[in-house]
């Protein structure tokens, strides 16, 4: 972990809160865009981003030295969003949580058609199975190794792989249904 | 996913050995199907990896900072406020007495304790204000950097730099106000380490142990 972190965590630790702000200025963008990815959703997905930075700062004392700052946030983030997933299947009908965007064929000519595949890659993020989903989130909307996310997952890089490759497979396929990538 | 399929996601994440590389991408030179998965493979991937990020709303930092619950003072911020806080103390002669003859004692034994210590302490006066010069030695000859972060620097970690000595043992001069202060040593902007020769110790929250200084009125 680089000593600055350590330094500015310790400071938390010894009352000074305000320089808590130094690392979410650092990471709100990460967590912020894995929340989103996760839950398909910008509000909820600002409410969870904001609660697992608070739920960071409440265990800093249970932050191990040498670990990676980033790595554990990350870990909070998912374990929020699980949560968050947990309770919405629990209230609202399957139905309704899938497939909340119509989309046409695109037509690749302009940043409308950039904006089908973002759309159109978010709700196969939506459909994929969570375990799945983040994978694929860390792996390439995040761009982290198999390394980093055995330690934010706790799960081995060979079982992590098979997911990896399983979880694309999936993505690949709900894309060809969704026209964005040709059959 | 059928073994072919698995070798292709394979070979995309560069697991294959080179023989295997050559087996696989044959197969795929002649086979329509398998060079097609290959594709759409690949699409997929690309189109994960250039997805836009999203930017955190204006607002987040301070949202978050609004919401943090306060926290309970740190352990050592309590032990601190424990020792040096002022009190009102109610007090008669004898009492005095035996305090005063506890003090000798005290300070007897911390004389004693320093001498075998590798801390050096002496007072000076600077702009009115009463402090004591502390040196402090750490021995690391493997080191290129070494500076100590504690309290009263805030847990700087660039801020107090110790010189290398001809030994091995790396020294710095401190003038520090009477009291107690945690602190640990970096060397070379990285590893965190215990002074091995600190007076005391108190756990650091984080597993670990800051070793603490502690300065008294000479």
């Amino acid at each position: 972990m680089q000593s600055e972190e350590y330094s500015i965590i310790k400071q938390c630790m010894d009352g000074n809160a305000e320089i808590y702000a130094i690392l979410v200025e650092r990471y709100k963008n990460m967590v912020y865009n894995i929340a989103y990815r996760m839950l398909g959703d910008t509000e909820a997905a600002n409410d969870i981003a904001q609660e697992s930075f608070i739920s960071a700062y409440v265990a800093l004392k249970d932050f191990k030295r040498g670990a990676k700052f980033s790595s554990w946030l990350c870990s909070i983030t998912i374990n929020k969003c699980r949560d968050y997933l947990r309770s919405r299947k629990d209230n609202i009908p399957i139905d309704e949580i899938a497939e909340t965007t119509i989309f046409k064929i695109p037509t690749p000519e302009d940043t409308v058609y950039k904006r089908q595949i973002g759309q159109g890659l978010q709700t196969a993020l939506n459909e994929l199975p969570e375990d799945y989903r983040e994978v694929i989130v860390l792996k390439y909307i995040e761009w982290l190794d198999y390394k980093e996310m055995e330690n934010i997952l706790g799960v081995n890089v060979n079982a992590l792989k098979v997911r990896t490759y399983r979880g694309r497979e999936l993505l690949k396929e709900l894309l060809k249904e969704r026209g964005i990538i040709d059959e | 996913m059928n073994k072919d399929v698995d070798i292709i996601h394979r070979l995309l994440d560069g697991e294959l050995s080179e023989e295997e590389k050559r087996d696989i991408l044959s197969k795929i030179d002649s086979d329509p199907v398998l060079k097609n998965e290959l594709k759409e493979i690949e699409k997929t991937i690309h189109i994960a990896k250039n997805s836009d990020r999203l930017i955190a709303p204006a607002s987040f930092t301070s949202d978050v900072m609004r919401r943090l619950p306060a926290r309970k003072e740190s352990y050592v911020k309590e032990v601190r406020d424990f020792f040096f806080k002022g009190r009102v103390l109610r007090w008669n002669m004898a009492t005095a007495l035996a305090v005063a003859c506890l003090m000798i004692i005290v300070f007897a034994g911390i004389f004693q304790f320093q001498k075998k210590n590798n801390l050096v302490q002496y007072a000076n006066t600077t702009s009115g204000e009463s402090t004591i010069t502390v040196r402090i030695n750490f021995h690391a000859p493997e080191a290129k950097k070494v500076a100590i972060a504690g309290d009263f620097n805030k847990w700087k970690v660039d801020e107090n730099i110790l010189k290398r000595q001809d030994n091995g043992i790396w020294t710095i001069e401190i003038p520090l106000k009477p009291g107690a202060y945690n602190y640990m040593f970096v060397v070379d902007g990285k590893v965190w380490m215990t002074d091995p020769n600190a007076e005391l110790y108190q756990d650091d929250g984080f597993g670990f142990k800051n070793s603490v200084l502690k300065v008294t009125k000479l």
